[in-house]
């Protein structure tokens, strides 16, 4: 396709949501999702064990975002194929029903995992008498008022630290019919409005409440933009939109991970314009999470620009045993990230009670790694053996299934 | 109330080897002028009273009482700003807000504990502490960092002990004061005087209300000592109490 129908039919999705003349709708799996979201949970997952070596590695050091964007940018995506497309075929009660068996589900997860969070640590405390992995999990309301803890857990009004990407998600994924429909009729507008809604909670302080602490740490009202994104980016795949070439484009944002890079590196202010201390400071100290940031939204954004442009996005991506690997993870994300959730904060603790020395940490990391990884080949085996007949083909990656994401 | 004056006597073992002693001139110009001292705990789950049996057990509503019995003549307001879990920049975010606008003439700052578990890296933190300080000094108010809990066994946690001297050196590269928490608690659990559960409540599940309380007393008689220049009462007395 010429470089200027190219550019043409991008601009007509994002102001009209119109299709390309011609183009097929695309209902096919992209494995670069799998592959992105598995290497996301995998990072969450060392990540979630603050303060071992390994995370020191780990890409919120090098740049703005860090594998929650990607994980919610992903989850945007892959709602707008699966839900996006069911709406499409079956209409919105269909989809909606879906979706809300889906956010039940959700909901499920993050209610176990708050309950055998409390029980670990429960049993880690008690067994080795250190207060701090109360502190560490804040989960102190749960010891000292247990009935209210439970009653706010419940209405995820208390979200205990970690355990809170899931009500993230549910919240989001409540959301979803709305910004789905906004996108059909005009990316750029819906854009629009999330950026404006993005903008006026920070701007107001508004915030779902966290009755132990300042609010949600992942503010829903901010959010939401990643999400958004998420949704536009599926939807042109849908639609068979492609990401032009355009090589200004490319070095643009291949030039603001360079920046990011250099300013999460740097000691200080690198450019010496004494005006930018302040920033400087606040990307390096901790870049704001809750409420997200220009420079990470504009960091996944650069991201996601170079991985649509650059990344294979079928079968090549599979033909080496890491990617596949990192597929299958992906695929069963929930299962994934939620044994991930409680792996991590049982690590947190052998970590301790090993006075964080080096070969531990190197081994909690690895062995977690692998247990997630193995989850996923188990449960690949275990839905080719329940799906009806057991006819699954050499690549899952490729149904446009509903239920394996 | 003399049952609980020998309770609180208990507070005041090892005030010597632990000495607060806060030089608080802010805090002594605003009392001597409005005849008003208003404090701003900030803070993590310490401050926030987690673990606490009740609200009014917390340390800064103890403070609270307990300065306004030393300063019958003072119009006595302890603010608690704590937040369970919070980081040190998680708080250096609000303190705008949630301290400065207050107008206090002291802030009670008790972090750090968040980062010697994460391991955030001693430049980094320096960083942010020496920024929380400098914005409440710059903004005419006596500052007092509060040091780590003690712990029993704090090797969990290699850099627990260079994370509290970064405090301490911080602190005292602004002029600010440190509440030696760390070495009060050391010398509590020394003094056979308490139940491990009382000063860290150890198994998660007991209350840790007297852990509280003394704390509030050692900083109401640091404070209340710099604004009146009196001694604590019966500092010292205590020796043959046991």
């Amino acid at each position: 396709m010429p470089l200027v129908t190219q550019v043409r039919s991008l601009s007509r999705f994002l102001f009209l949501g119109r299709a390309p003349d011609g183009a097929a709708p695309v209902v096919q799996r992209d494995a670069r999702i799998d592959v992105i979201r598995g290497l996301a949970l995998l990072v969450i997952f060392i990540n979630h064990m603050p303060g071992n070596v390994v995370a020191g590695y780990m890409p919120h050091n090098f740049g703005f975002s860090d594998g929650a964007d990607a994980f919610v940018l992903l989850a945007g995506i892959s709602a707008t194929l699966a839900y996006g497309g069911l709406i499409e075929r079956r209409g919105l009660i269909v989809g909606a029903a879906r979706l809300a068996a889906r956010i039940w589900t959700l909901y499920i997860a993050h209610i176990a995992m708050f309950i055998i969070v409390c029980g670990v640590v429960a049993a880690a405390v008690t067994r080795t008498q250190n207060p701090l992995y109360v502190e560490a999990i804040n989960i102190q309301p749960v010891f000292s008022d247990t009935f209210e803890a439970l009653v706010d857990a419940l209405t995820l009004r208390y979200q205990p630290s970690y355990l809170d990407i899931l009500p993230l998600y549910i919240v989001l994924l409540a959301l979803f019919p709305a910004i789905y429909f906004a996108v059909r009729i005009s990316p750029a507008g819906a854009l629009l409005v999330s950026l404006s809604i993005w903008q006026a909670a920070i701007w107001s302080g508004v915030n779902l409440p966290n009755v132990h602490a300042a609010g949600w740490f992942f503010n829903p009202f901010a959010w939401q933009v990643i999400f958004t994104l998420g949704i536009i980016i599926g939807r042109a795949a849908q639609r068979g939109v492609v990401a032009p070439r355009l090589p200004w484009l490319d070095v643009a944002a291949i030039g603001f991970l360079v920046f990011a890079f250099v300013a999460k590196t740097a000691s200080g202010n690198p450019v010496g314009i004494a005006l930018l201390n302040d920033w400087f400071d606040s990307v390096q100290l901790g870049s704001d999470k809750t409420n997200l940031a220009w420079s990470r939204l504009l960091h996944v954004v650069a991201l996601s620009w170079l991985a649509m442009r650059w990344l294979p996005s079928g079968a090549e991506l599979l033909h080496h045993s890491i990617g596949r690997m990192l597929a299958i993870v992906g695929r069963h994300s929930l299962a994934v990230f939620s044994t991930g959730t409680v792996l991590a904060i049982a690590g947190q603790i052998v970590l301790a009670e090993t006075g964080f020395a080096l070969g531990p940490q190197l081994l909690v990391c690895l062995i977690g790694v692998m247990l997630l990884i193995g989850l996923g080949i188990f449960l690949t085996w275990y839905q080719s053996i329940t799906l009806s007949g057991g006819t699954v083909s050499a690549e899952p990656s490729r149904r446009g299934s509903v239920q394996s994401h | 109330m003399a049952l609980a004056a020998a309770a609180d006597l208990r507070c005041r073992s090892g005030s010597a080897q632990s000495p607060f002693q806060p030089a608080l001139p802010a805090a002594t110009a605003a009392l001597r002028e409005t005849g008003k001292l208003t404090i701003v705990a900030i803070g993590s789950s310490t401050t926030a009273g987690s673990g606490a049996s009740a609200e009014d057990k917390s340390y800064p509503a103890v403070l609270l009482e307990e300065l306004r019995r030393r300063l019958p003549n003072a119009e006595v307001r302890v603010v608690n700003k704590g937040v369970g879990g919070q980081s040190a920049y998680d708080m250096l975010l609000r303190m705008d807000t949630d301290v400065i606008e207050e107008k206090p003439s002291i802030v009670i700052w008790q972090t750090v504990v968040n980062e010697a578990i994460s391991h955030i890296g001693e430049d980094k933190l320096a960083k942010i502490l020496r920024k929380g300080i400098q914005k409440v000094q710059a903004a005419g108010i006596d500052m007092v960092m509060m040091d780590l809990q003690w712990l029993p066994r704090a090797g969990r946690y290699p850099q627990y002990d260079a994370y509290r001297a970064l405090l301490k050196k911080t602190a005292d590269e602004h002029g600010a004061a440190v509440f030696p928490r760390y070495g009060m608690m050391r010398d509590w659990s020394r003094s056979k005087r308490f139940t491990p559960e009382e000063l860290v409540g150890m198994d998660g599940m007991h209350m840790v209300d007297a852990g509280y309380r003394c704390l509030a007393i050692r900083i109401a008689d640091g404070i209340a000592g710099a604004l009146t220049g009196n001694k604590p009462d019966m500092a010292e007395g205590m020796k043959s109490t046991n």
